[in-house]
């Protein structure tokens, strides 16, 4: 975790400085990123929409915009729960909040997802629920939802 | 019976083994009208915000009492169930690199897995709701968070608000959130397996986690003020207030009824 959160916020910051050099630019913001690389292929290509293995285990994710993201592990459905949550990075840089999904297997450790710098959040949920799994697979428990 | 909640290092072994095997005969034996599974399907339920669009026991001030509420329930059971009311709730003061998770207490990890002995399927554990498809109880330690150390603790400590609007995960200034997010959800993730999950209490070493985290409360408590919780009477929504009472717990059962613990049968060691 501590690597992982270290990249995270890395990763966080070095978002939000292009962000910012594209403002410079001037590209509206209403464009979106999409839209500056043209049409169709970047549409395709949002990260939360993928299909691969693994650590030998089928790792699925689908982007429903308007809609509920959705995960499956080996064609095992993990329900999600979005929170809005405070992160409190470990080099203690300024705690911030962000969106976050938490599911009944990472119940504690939110996974900072939104429609703007973290969308590959979502395949990075899957490898850490493969990695917590090990050998194992998710049971049908894991498909069942619940609101906070 | 009052009971002095001691330290699981300072436990003797016949304290260890009359610890684990109350747990174990909760999970098929019924004491006052619950049994092991009930305290699971509790967390599972509120966990989530309820009909009553209150979120009880997490992401929220009523945090630290219903926990507190939760585990003073399940001490009296194990008394009552192995009908030893000398039957304690030991803490884990996971700033001490010493884990309880050992053959004669909490049960040995391999490969993640307990797999014999104490809290094993074979020595007559058995899991319930559990979100991974195993018979095993999980423990991945390590593997995804460290432990808290003594300074980070002692950071958090020193917070003085206990908490403030909006009431939730995203509050920066709370005593609360400060400790639910960066101690109490830091240790779920620690041990990993059945602890990171929405099920956790599967675990028997959640009531010890969560014993050291109703320790740490009360040390605040006794630094703060012992009638201290945030927010106080009054209207405010989604929240429990001080005294509005606690599902699924009884009437009048509210942050005020467990703000001190002398008058709930223990005491810290
Ligand atoms: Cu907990």
């Amino acid at each position: 975790m501590t690597d992982m959160k270290r990249r995270d916020v890395l990763r966080y910051s070095a978002a939000g400085a292009v962000t910012a050099a594209t403002a410079v630019v001037g590209i509206q913001a209403v464009a979106g990123p999409g839209s500056a690389v043209g049409g169709e292929k970047a549409a395709a290509a949002d990260p939360r929409d993928f299909e691969e293995t693994y650590k030998g285990k089928k790792i699925k994710g689908k982007h429903n915009a308007g809609g509920k993201d959705e995960l499956h592990i080996n064609n095992k459905k993990l329900a999600l729960t979005v929170i809005s949550t405070l992160f409190i990075p470990e080099d203690g840089s300024e705690p911030y909040v962000a969106n976050a999904y938490i599911s009944a297997v990472n119940h504690y450790d939110p996974v900072e997802i939104d429609n703007d710098k973290n969308k590959e959040g979502l395949k990075k949920l899957a490898k850490k629920v493969v990695d917590m799994l090990g050998d194992l697979e998710l049971s049908d428990e894991a498909a069942k939802a619940h609101t906070h | 019976m009052a009971v002095v909640r001691k330290n699981f290092t300072a436990m003797t072994s016949a304290e260890k083994t009359a610890f684990a095997n109350a747990l174990r005969q909760f999970k098929t034996t019924s004491a006052n009208g619950r049994n092991y599974n009930w305290y699971i399907d509790q967390h599972i339920t509120f966990f989530a915000r309820t009909t009553d669009n209150i979120s009880h026991a997490h992401q929220s001030p009523s945090f630290f009492p219903w926990h507190r509420e939760y585990l003073r329930l399940l001490e009296l059971d194990l008394q009552t169930v192995s009908g030893n009311p000398g039957i304690f709730i030991p803490y884990w003061d996971w700033t001490v690199s010493t884990l309880p998770f050992t053959s004669d207490f909490l049960g040995s990890v391999t490969n993640g897995s307990v797999s014999s002995g104490n809290f094993s399927p074979a020595w007559g554990w058995s899991l319930y709701r559990s979100s991974i498809a195993t018979s095993f109880l999980q423990r991945r330690v390590g593997q995804n968070a460290t432990r808290p150390t003594a300074s980070q603790v002692s950071t958090v400590q020193s917070r003085t608000v206990y908490d403030q609007s909006p009431w939730n995960s995203t509050v920066s200034n709370s005593y609360r959130n400060r400790n639910e997010i960066e101690l109490h959800n830091r240790v779920h993730n620690y041990v990993g397996g059945h602890m990171g999950t929405r099920e956790a209490p599967n675990d028997p070493c959640f009531w010890l986690h969560h014993c050291n985290i109703d320790r740490l409360w009360w040390l605040w408590q006794t630094v703060r003020g012992l009638d201290t919780y945030q927010p106080r009477t009054g209207t405010t929504s989604g929240v429990v207030d001080n005294n509005e009472t606690m599902r699924p717990f009884g009437a009048g059962r509210s942050p005020l009824a467990v703000h001190d613990i002398s008058a709930l049968n223990y005491s810290y060691a």
